[in-house]
C-alpha cells in the first residue's frame, strides 16, 4: 500500500470541519462560563453596594426585615429562619419514605411493582411547582386547619409538607444510586454468612450506602432551599422570626421572588436587598449542593474496596 | 428441621447431590449432576472456566436461588436431609454450610466485627472474643491481627483479606465449607499461605474447593471432579483422576488443551 491510497482527496477539508467543530464547541462553552461568571459577579457586585450601606454584622444578627417601611431594617434572620425551616422540615417528611422507597425498589420490588412505583416517582417530579403550591393552599392547609384550628392561612407546615412530596423523587432516585452502587457481592457475603435478608439490609446495604444516601437528602434540601413558588402560596410572605410551623412565615426566596416583580427601583437600597439576600441563598443552596455532590461521588471509598 | 440430626452414620454422605440441574432462563448451567461428598474430605471441583463449578457450590448452600431466573431441580442433601425440603430455612442451610468466594469482600468494618458477623446474625450467646480467636487462629491469621482487632479490615492485604473471609465462615462452626476458587485473585506467596490453611482445616471439616488450578486440586483434595461445561464428567480419587483419567476430555484439561 503506498501514501497515495491511504490520503484521501477529502483529508484536507475534513481536517478544517474537525477544527471548525471544535471551535464551535468551545465557543458554547465560553458562554456557558462567562454567563455563570456573570451572574456571580452581578450578584458579588450589587451585594458588596448593598453592604456599603448596611453593614453585615447587623445584616447577619437583627431580626426585623422591613424593607419597605420609612426607616427599614434588614436584618435577615427571619428569613434564613424561615428556610432553614421549610428545608429541614421537607427533609424530615421526605427522607423516611424517601429512602424506605428507595430501598423497596432496589431489594423488594418484583420488576413490575418497581415499574409502577418507578413511574409514580418520576410523575411526581414531573409536577410543576406552581401546581404544588395550589395543592398547599387549596388542599393541605385547610386540612390542617381543619384538624388544628390555630394554623393560619399561610404557615410552614403546609409548605414543609408539599416541599418534602416535592424533593421526595430527588431522594428516591439518588439513594437507589447509592444502594445501587454497593457491590452485590457485599450483599451476598453476608447471606452466605446465614444472615436474614433484612439483616444484611440493615447491617451492611444501609451503613455501605450511608454516605450515599445522605448526599441524596443533602441535594434534595438544596432544592428545597431554593424552592420559591410552593413556599410564597403556602408559607406566604410575612417576615417573622418564629419557629412555629402553623404560623406564616417568610423565606429567602419568597422575598426576592414577591418584591421584586418591579416595585423597586433600580439602583435603590431595596433593590439591592433582593441581590443581598439572593447571594445568601445562592451561598447555602451552593454548599449543600457542592456538599451532596461530594457525598455522592465519594460513596464508594467507605464500600466494598 | 434438625439437619443433622437425621442420617449421621458413618456411610452418609457429609453432602449430596443427585441429578440437580440448574438453569437460567433456557440456558442449562447444570446437568443432572450426582456425587457424594464424604464427610472430613477435601474435595475439588476443577473444569474450565463457565463450566459451572461456582454454580454447582452456590447450589450446595442454597445461594444460586438468589440469582434471579435461576430455576433448580434435583435434590442437594446435607447428611441425608434434602436441602430444598418444605420445612427447610435457607438462612439455616447457610450457617451449617459456610462459603468462600473467590472476590475477598469484607464489610468496611472492624477485623472483629467482620468475625462476629454471623455469629451475631444466629444469635450466638457465648464469648464472641473467644470464637473470634478460635476461628482467627484457625485461618492462620490470628498472630497478624490478634493486637488491634479493631483496626478496619480493609486495611489488611489482600492474602490476610481472604483469610479473614475463611475466618468468618469458620465462626459460624459450618459442617462444611464450600470455597469458589478462593486464591484465584492472589499471588503465589498469599497462595501458599491460604493452602496452608485448608491444609491444617483438613483434620476436621468437610471441604468443597472449586478451583481451575489444576496443581492445587492435586495438592489439596482427597477427591477431585472434573466439571464440563455443566456435566460432571468424572469424579473419584484426585490421585486416579490426575494419573489415569478415564474421559478424553478430562485428560485434554488435565494437559492443558481444554483451559
Amino acid at each position: 500500500m503506498t501514501v497515495a491510497e491511504l490520503s484521501g482527496a477529502g483529508t484536507a477539508s475534513r481536517a478544517l470541519a474537525e477544527r471548525l467543530a471544535g471551535r464551535v464547541f468551545q465557543a458554547c462553552a465560553v458562554v456557558a462560563t462567562a454567563t455563570a461568571l456573570a451572574v456571580v459577579g452581578v450578584l458579588g457586585f450589587e451585594t458588596v453596594l448593598f453592604f456599603t450601606e448596611v453593614s453585615p454584622a447587623r445584616f447577619f444578627t437583627e431580626a426585623t426585615w422591613t424593607p419597605f417601611s420609612e426607616e427599614p431594617r434588614f436584618g435577615v434572620l427571619p428569613l434564613l429562619a424561615a428556610t432553614a425551616q421549610i428545608t429541614v422540615g421537607a427533609a424530615v417528611f421526605a427522607v423516611l419514605p424517601g429512602v424506605m422507597t428507595a430501598l423497596y425498589l432496589h431489594q423488594y420490588a418484583d420488576a413490575r411493582s418497581a415499574t409502577v412505583v418507578g413511574t409514580a416517582t418520576s410523575l411526581l417530579a414531573g409536577v410543576p411547582t406552581v401546581v404544588y403550591g395550589y395543592i398547599a393552599l387549596n388542599f393541605v392547609t385547610p386540612a390542617l386547619r381543619a384538624a388544628w384550628p390555630e394554623v393560619e392561612a399561610f404557615n410552614g407546615l403546609s409548605a414543609c409538607l408539599v416541599v418534602g412530596l416535592m424533593i421526595l423523587p430527588t431522594v428516591v432516585v439518588l439513594s437507589r444510586e447509592a444502594l445501587e452502587s454497593v457491590p452485590a457481592s457485599l450483599m451476598e457475603a453476608g447471606l452466605a454468612l446465614g444472615a436474614t435478608r433484612d439483616r444484611v439490609v440493615v447491617r451492611v446495604l444501609i451503613p455501605a450506602a450511608s454516605r450515599g444516601i445522605i448526599g441524596s437528602v443533602v441535594l434534595a434540601m438544596a432544592r428545597a432551599a431554593g424552592e420559591t413558588m410552593i413556599v410564597t402560596l403556602a408559607a406566604g410572605n410575612q417576615a417573622r422570626l418564629t419557629w412555629n410551623p402553623l404560623e406564616g412565615i417568610r423565606t429567602l426566596t419568597a422575598f426576592i421572588g414577591q418584591s421584586s416583580l418591579g416595585d423597586a427601583p433600580s439602583g435603590t437600597l431595596h433593590y439591592r436587598a433582593f441581590f443581598a439576600v439572593g447571594a445568601v441563598l445562592f451561598v447555602v443552596t451552593y454548599v449543600m449542593y457542592a456538599g451532596g455532590r461530594r457525598l455522592l461521588s465519594r460513596r464508594d471509598r467507605d464500600g466494598a474496596r | 428441621m434438625n439437619i443433622s440430626a437425621s442420617g449421621t452414620g458413618p456411610e452418609t454422605p457429609a453432602l449430596s447431590a443427585d441429578a440437580l440441574t440448574v438453569r437460567f432462563g433456557g440456558k442449562t448451567a447444570l446437568s443432572e449432576i450426582s456425587l457424594s461428598i464424604p464427610r472430613g474430605r477435601v474435595v475439588s471441583i476443577i473444569g474450565p472456566s463457565g463450566c459451572g463449578k461456582t454454580t454447582l457450590l452456590r447450589c450446595f448452600n442454597r445461594m444460586n436461588e438468589l440469582l434471579p431466573g435461576a430455576v433448580t431441580t434435583g435434590t442437594v442433601c446435607l447428611n441425608g436431609v434434602d436441602l430444598h425440603g418444605e420445612r427447610i430455612d435457607p438462612v439455616e442451610v447457610r450457617r451449617r454450610i459456610g462459603m468462600v468466594f473467590q472476590q475477598a469482600t469484607l464489610f468496611p468494618k472492624s477485623v472483629f466485627d467482620n468475625v462476629a458477623f454471623g455469629p451475631r446474625a444466629s444469635g450466638y450467646s457465648g464469648d464472641l472474643h473467644v470464637l473470634a480467636e478460635e476461628a482467627l487462629t484457625a485461618a492462620g491469621l490470628w498472630s497478624e491481627v490478634a493486637e488491634d482487632l479493631d483496626a478496619p479490615a480493609m486495611e489488611l492485604s489482600a492474602g490476610q483479606r481472604q483469610r479473614l473471609c475463611i475466618a468468618r465462615t469458620l465462626a459460624l462452626k459450618p459442617d462444611i465449607l464450600l470455597m469458589d476458587e478462593p486464591t484465584s485473585a492472589l499471588d503465589p506467596t498469599a497462595t501458599a499461605r491460604i493452602e496452608a490453611t485448608i491444609h491444617s482445616l483438613k483434620s476436621d471439616h468437610t471441604i468443597v474447593i472449586a478451583t481451575h488450578n489444576r496443581a492445587q486440586a492435586a495438592r489439596l483434595s482427597d477427591l477431585t471432579g472434573y466439571l464440563d461445561r455443566g456435566e460432571l464428567l468424572e469424579y473419584g480419587p484426585t490421585e486416579t483422576l490426575f494419573t489415569n483419567p478415564r474421559k478424553r476430555r478430562t485428560e485434554h484439561y488435565l494437559t492443558g488443551r481444554i483451559s
